[in-house]
């Protein structure tokens, strides 16, 4: 049994156009079917065209006219649809318009512990080309070797790669980005490096902060370096970032070296402080390139001590009632401590926790 | 053109898994339980669907993704597995048919949307498409574990009248947009069916199915 024959034939079947470009397309009816010319109609993308563009060719072949096409609406192509009278679909085609892709851009790598590598670029100026662009990154030993093609992509963005193995280090690599749609092909400018060179790391772990004793102005932070660093030989630097809790402005430490603590100073007292830590492997093999820093540790909250001597106090609300009843809580939770069991966390910290939650809260609102 | 005929018949190569392992579920859970799993398995992905649906019609673009787009079905659409049934002869199914025409037409729906999802744009449609494909795996190898558990045999050989190998599937875009828009209504129509399918077995299998499988193999 031979498969039915379509009704009807559109040509030309899914063209491919630049912006701007104009079309005459025709939709021929197949002798099976009893349907003339003026029986006919056309849609693109759903909307019925004006009639005034359409010219019967022949008694069952419909042309209509498109000019200055716009780029398609989506990326599958827009759909351009002969219809008969009753609204029926007889035959459609698919209409690819747009722009030729325009060289990639900014090609960034950078190697996590000298182990991979993931680059990322931008897409041209223009960006939206109105078609499918397809993005292919490919890379080369300088002087020798063949043209490498990276095969996972979208690793850290739409417009990314990354190489995981079979590397080689000390020596160049040639990298560049092709991008390729139905209208051409573009290729962006060679860039070169050397793996030793794009070296960064995982954040330091086990970020701790804690206070110093009673000092009301002062911090102690404490981290782990990354686990990779045993491995090579590389050096780390860290630099430490930290903020007041309502403040977004950020306070950095630059030269902690490659200790794996610091000590804050010059703080507020009893004010909830936000820290970060970052890591610089440099020194990589006694090169004295530093590598990419990497990204800040997820941030560690602390607060600093408030003492109730402070004079004039800071506590808006504050007054004679309030240092009396907080001396008299002291006083409770000492004997809390002496006299009963598993209160341990029970202390005159954890009040002035509370009390910096209480002005925070209050303070959001009274925002509102 | 010939790719597109290797790709059928890959597809009807993969699909004919011969032998799924019969699930040893039937052990702890029971065939009742296995049902009512299968059955709320079908509902999510119903909703799943609509997502999915959604977002790949609107990638289609206008008419597809209009609510009243009914356009004809072409005799080529007829390779995907129809849902609709008459009646009387729905009623009449035995549990082991109804199961098989399940399983039959998902195996062969699954097929058709992981060559979907090899050819899509956008990433955001790749990855809704793939993450609904592994989902209705779930529901062939659920379906599957009920068989095994009610002792029926899984359907073996190609589900449905075999696509000649080398036919094109679409021999051009717009034809396979179509043929993309009925795959998903037919899926809809499909999970639509299926929860009723699996509502009826639930009320006819007993608790106690230790018996029934002690009959089949009785055989």
């Amino acid at each position: 049994v031979s498969p039915a024959a379509d009704p009807a034939v559109i040509s030309p079947q899914d063209p491919t156009l630049l912006i701007g470009s104009s079309l005459v397309a025709t939709c021929t009816v197949s002798p099976d079917f009893p349907l003339k010319a003026e029986d006919l109609y056309w849609t693109l993308n759903g909307r019925r065209l004006p009639a005034a563009s359409y010219a019967a060719l022949g008694p069952s072949t419909l042309s209509v006219a498109l000019a200055r096409l716009n780029g398609s609406r989506q990326q599958s192509g827009d759909n351009l649809v002969c219809h008969s009278r009753d609204g029926g679909i007889l035959a459609g085609s698919c209409l690819y318009v747009g722009l030729p892709p325009e060289k990639p851009v900014n090609i960034t790598c950078w190697s996590k512990n000298m182990k991979d590598l993931t680059c990322k670029w931008a897409p041209g100026t223009e960006g939206e080309t109105f078609l499918h662009t397809n993005y292919t990154l490919k890379y080369k030993r300088r002087w020798y070797g063949q043209d490498n093609t990276c095969q996972e992509y979208h690793t850290a963005g739409t417009y990314s790669c990354h190489i995981p193995k079979d590397l080689a280090l000390f020596t160049p690599y040639e990298i560049w980005v092709e991008a390729s749609n139905r209208l051409g092909v573009a290729v962006s400018d060679v860039v070169m490096l050397d793996i030793l060179d794009v070296v960064t790391t995982d954040p330091p772990s086990d970020v701790h902060v804690s206070r110093v004793g009673d000092l009301e102005d002062q911090l102690s932070v404490r981290w782990s370096s990354p686990p990779a660093l045993k491995d090579f030989l590389f050096q780390a630097k860290y630099q430490i970032q930290y903020r007041v809790e309502d403040s977004s402005e950020w306070k950095v430490v630059d030269d902690v070296g490659n200790q794996t603590s610091c000590r804050l100073a010059g703080l507020r007292p009893g004010t909830v402080y936000f820290v970060q830590v970052r890591c610089n492997p440099f020194s990589i093999y006694g090169s004295k390139k530093a590598g990419i820093w990497s990204d800040w540790s997820n941030p560690t909250a602390a607060s600093t001590p408030r003492s109730e001597r402070v004079a004039g106090g800071c506590d808006p609300k504050g007054g004679e009632q309030n240092t009396t009843l907080r001396r008299e809580l002291k006083q409770f939770f000492g004997w809390v401590k002496k006299h009963a069991y598993g209160c341990s966390n029970l202390g005159i910290k954890l009040y002035d926790q509370w009390r910096v939650w209480l002005q925070k809260s209050h303070k959001a609102r009274n925002q509102v | 053109g010939d790719s597109w005929g290797i790709f059928t018949f890959l597809c009807a190569a993969l699909c004919n898994l011969p032998a799924l392992p019969a699930l040893n579920c039937s052990e702890e859970l029971g065939a009742g339980q296995s049902i009512q799993q299968t059955y709320d398995l079908t509902r999510y992905l119903e909703h799943q669907l609509r997502t999915l649906a959604g977002t790949y019609l609107n990638y289609l673009g206008p008419p597809f993704n209009e609510p009243d787009f009914n356009p004809p079905r072409l005799a080529r659409a007829e390779r995907v597995p129809s849902a609709t049934v008459d009646l009387d002869l729905w009623r009449g199914l035995t549990d082991n048919a109804r199961l098989a025409a399940n399983y039959r037409a998902y195996s062969r729906l699954l097929c058709y949307l992981r060559v979907l999802d090899g050819q899509v744009g956008t990433a955001e449609l790749r990855h809704r498409l793939g993450h609904f494909c592994a989902s209705l795996q779930g529901l062939v190898l659920s379906i599957g574990g009920v068989m095994s558990s009610l002792g029926y045999p899984l359907p073996t050989g190609p589900a449905g009248p075999p696509t000649p190998p080398g036919a094109p599937a679409a021999p051009n875009d717009f034809l396979k947009k179509m043929d993309d828009f009925w795959l998903l209504k037919e899926l809809q129509t499909w999970l639509w069916r299926s929860a009723k399918d699996f509502n009826r077995l639930k009320k006819k299998v007993p608790p106690a199915v230790v018996t029934l499988r002690l009959e089949a193999r009785g055989f």
